[in-house]
């Protein structure tokens, strides 16, 4: 059982890691969540992300939502803003979310084979 | 949508795209009374009258980038297949309320799946309180964004780490809540 004691110990670890490592990796990424990304899974997809977020320590990803694109045949669907370079990943899962932070955010290079493709 | 979470999530983002900054999620399962009702209320702009008789329709929708509108449509839809009742009222002042009541124990009831996940993921994309009352018969569990920021003091609830704990947190307590279940109760799970 997941209690509020528990929550005290996890903040107070925070608190210590914050101060050792605070970067900020300037990236956002954005779900599409409109009606038919909800439908597709970009809640999974969400939850997917924050558990990869996690395990990577990434703390400073901004996560937002946007709603339908226009692609609704390619949800679900995200975005990965990086300063002027965005990239927008189609038709993805779970494992592909969690690749994507892997690779995308960690390593800094982007899975072309998922992205959207060119009109 | 498979899942009656997924409603309250399109339902939920619909107001935070009209500028709600405060959401009141409740859901109320009577296992006497048959019914397992959820209720969305915000404190967006509102609604006005001519919408919410258009909103039902698939065709329109606010938004002027669209053609269709299907979030409530597909609501309804869920609503009318297993001969629950559908409402949408303004509030006097301001804020929206979106009520869904369905017959608990219906064949063509959509569970109502991961309601934890849900709220973890409207939280995780914007910047908003919620408070959230479940109530199961005579239990419930009731949760607030508010006290939680409080809790933890200057750590932001948006830190991953943070977001899977409380993910955790909300399904254990949800789940707990509704373990009280008959085996027939249970057969129909969610």
């Amino acid at each position: 059982m997941k209690s509020l004691e528990e929550l005290d110990k996890l903040r107070d670890r925070l608190q210590q890691e914050m101060k050792i490592r605070d970067k900020d990796y300037d990236v956002a990424i954005t779900v599409s969540m409109g009606t038919c990304g909800i439908a597709a899974g970009a809640r999974e997809i969400v939850k997917a992300l924050l558990e990869e977020l996690k395990q990577q320590g990434l703390n400073n990803v901004a996560l937002t939502q946007t709603s339908c694109v226009g692609l609704c045949q390619h949800e679900p669907l995200l975005e990965v803003t990086r300063g002027s370079e965005k990239t927008t990943y189609v038709n993805v899962d779970q494992e592909m979310a969690k690749e994507i932070v892997r690779k995308h955010l960690v390593e800094g290079t982007i899975v072309k084979d998922w992205t959207a493709p060119k009109k | 949508m498979e899942e009656l979470s997924q409603h309250l999530l399109d339902v939920a983002v619909n107001s935070l795209e009209a500028g709600a900054t405060e959401i009141t999620i409740n859901i109320n399962e009577n296992m006497r009374a048959n019914t397992l009702q959820i209720e969305v209320t915000d404190n967006g702009p509102g609604i006005t009258k001519a919408d919410i008789a258009r909103v039902k329709d698939p065709f329109y929708t606010t938004k002027n980038n669209k053609r269709v509108g299907l979030g409530i449509p597909l609501f309804m839809e869920a609503v009318e297949r297993c001969g629950g009742s559908f409402d949408i009222q303004a509030q006097s002042q301001q804020g929206t309320v979106v009520t869904a009541t369905f017959p608990h124990n219906h064949l063509d009831r959509v569970p109502l799946g991961d309601v934890a996940g849900t709220l973890i993921t409207l939280l995780a994309a914007n910047d908003f309180d919620f408070q959230y009352c479940h109530r199961y018969n005579d239990k419930s569990f009731y949760f607030n964004t508010r006290d939680f920021r409080v809790l933890l003091r200057d750590i932001p609830v948006k830190t991953p780490e943070i977001m899977v704990w409380l993910k955790n947190y909300l399904h254990n307590n949800i789940m707990e809540l509704r373990r009280g279940k008959k085996v027939e109760e249970f057969r129909r799970t969610g």
